[in-house]
């Protein structure tokens, strides 16, 4: 069960490696849009996996308040970029 | 010589530093006020959630210190934004059209808009049962508004009922505390039966408390957020 | 303990980033990874409500705000 859990937290732990490494490298500004919005996205389910793995199933929801607002700033940014903000 | 005056009275920090901390014994638990919450916090207020017994029942008066200190940022914002301008002949190039946001965007907003507002609400009524609280609450229905703003050009908010609502509320905050002193001797009294644990009506006047702050950071920082969107186009 | 290591020096880079930045839009993408790394610490330190805070405030307002103001002047620094 732990051997699970350990892979199910290290494949997340990967995908917000690669996100925050897109982020970090990416050329033009989209792409750090992108990469930030990707970790948000995989964070969300790596605080789902926690909130079961310390057994503290009240914790869901700060990964709820993530979900409900994540996309306000990436679409702020959008915004901005077709002049429309 | 500033470079020397500089060093010295660094030197000074650091040593006075050093001297003040040398005193405080290594390896000893010195939080006895934090073990007192541990241990009471429950049991005093009734609140599950052991911040928010702090926040709203030891710690109450900081906290209407914060909701003044926010207040006052929400003022000095609104006040430096409407400030009258000089006229320096940069007028006619502004006024362009915004192209409007796409469908999917204006729909998806206007559908989200009412059930982000549910969710904040459920955030700070809450407050001491599960994590979060006033402050949380309100920048999540301050969020809300923001994401109209962002769909839709044409969408304004009337700011007297923001005005109303953060007003109401403040004085909701300082009349449960002079009810408190009026019936339990001191500011804030907790003076309500605390109920049975992890019921919505449990606590005593924590609920009525974190309401009043929910109201008063949302409409403050959607009021920020109204301000900086309307005096967007006048460049 | 090893995953707070590395997420505080993430966090850290993040910070510089948002500093360097030539491009101002760019630098508000990058506070709004240190917002997110310092929300998923808070977490991993089991302070759930500070987490929450970080949350609400600096996945939509600040960046929003930070928009507007960049909006209003001008989108590279000089």
């Amino acid at each position: 069960m732990t051997a699970l859990w350990l892979l199910f937290l290290s494949l997340g732990a990967a995908g917000v490696a690669l996100c925050l490494a897109r982020a970090a490298a990416g050329p033009t500004t989209p792409d750090r849009v992108v990469g930030v919005d990707g970790t948000v996205t995989i964070s969300i389910a790596l605080m789902v996996l926690l909130s079961s793995f310390f057994d503290r199933q009240i914790y869901m929801d700060v990964a709820l308040v993530y979900a409900v607002l994540g996309f306000i700033g990436v679409l702020a940014v959008a915004r901005y970029m077709e002049r429309g903000v | 010589m500033r470079a020397f005056v500089s060093f010295s009275v660094l030197a000074l920090i650091v040593v006075g530093l050093a001297l003040s901390l040398s005193h405080v014994p290594f390896g000893k638990d010195r939080m006895q006020v934090a073990n007192y919450y541990l241990d009471h916090g429950v049991a005093d207020t009734g609140a599950t959630n052991l911040v928010t017994a702090v926040v709203l029942n030891y710690r109450a008066l900081d906290t209407l210190g914060e909701v003044t200190v926010l207040f006052i940022a929400s003022l000095g914002l609104g006040v430096f934004l409407s400030w009258p301008k000089k006229k320096e002949g940069t007028q006619e190039e502004g006024k362009r059209e915004l192209p409007e946001a796409s469908l999917i965007v204006r729909r998806g907003s206007q559908f989200l808009f009412p059930l982000i507002i549910l969710f904040g609400g459920y955030i700070f009524l809450h407050g001491h049962l599960t994590p979060g609280g006033g402050f949380q609450g309100g920048s999540v229905i301050a969020s809300a508004f923001l994401l109209m703003f962002l769909g839709n050009n044409a969408y304004r908010l009337r700011h007297t009922p923001l005005t109303v609502t953060e007003s109401l509320a403040g004085i909701t905050f300082v009349v449960v505390g002079l009810i408190g002193l009026g019936v339990g001797g001191y500011f804030l009294n907790n003076f309500l039966p605390k109920g049975s644990m992890f019921s919505l009506f449990s606590a005593g006047v924590i609920p009525i408390l974190y309401s009043a702050i929910g109201l008063k950071v949302g409409a403050e920082l959607s009021g920020i957020v109204a301000n900086m969107f309307e005096s967007r186009s006048e460049r | 303990m090893i995953y707070i290591a590395i997420l505080t020096v993430a966090m850290l880079i993040a910070g510089l980033a948002a500093y360097f930045f030539r491009d101002l839009i760019a630098a508000v993408v990058a506070c709004a990874a240190v917002s997110l790394i310092a929300s998923v610490l808070f977490y991993l330190l089991q302070a759930p409500d500070v987490a929450m805070a970080e949350a609400a405030i600096g996945a939509g307002l600040t960046t929003a705000i930070f928009v507007i103001a960049i909006r209003k002047t001008g989108r590279y620094e000089k």
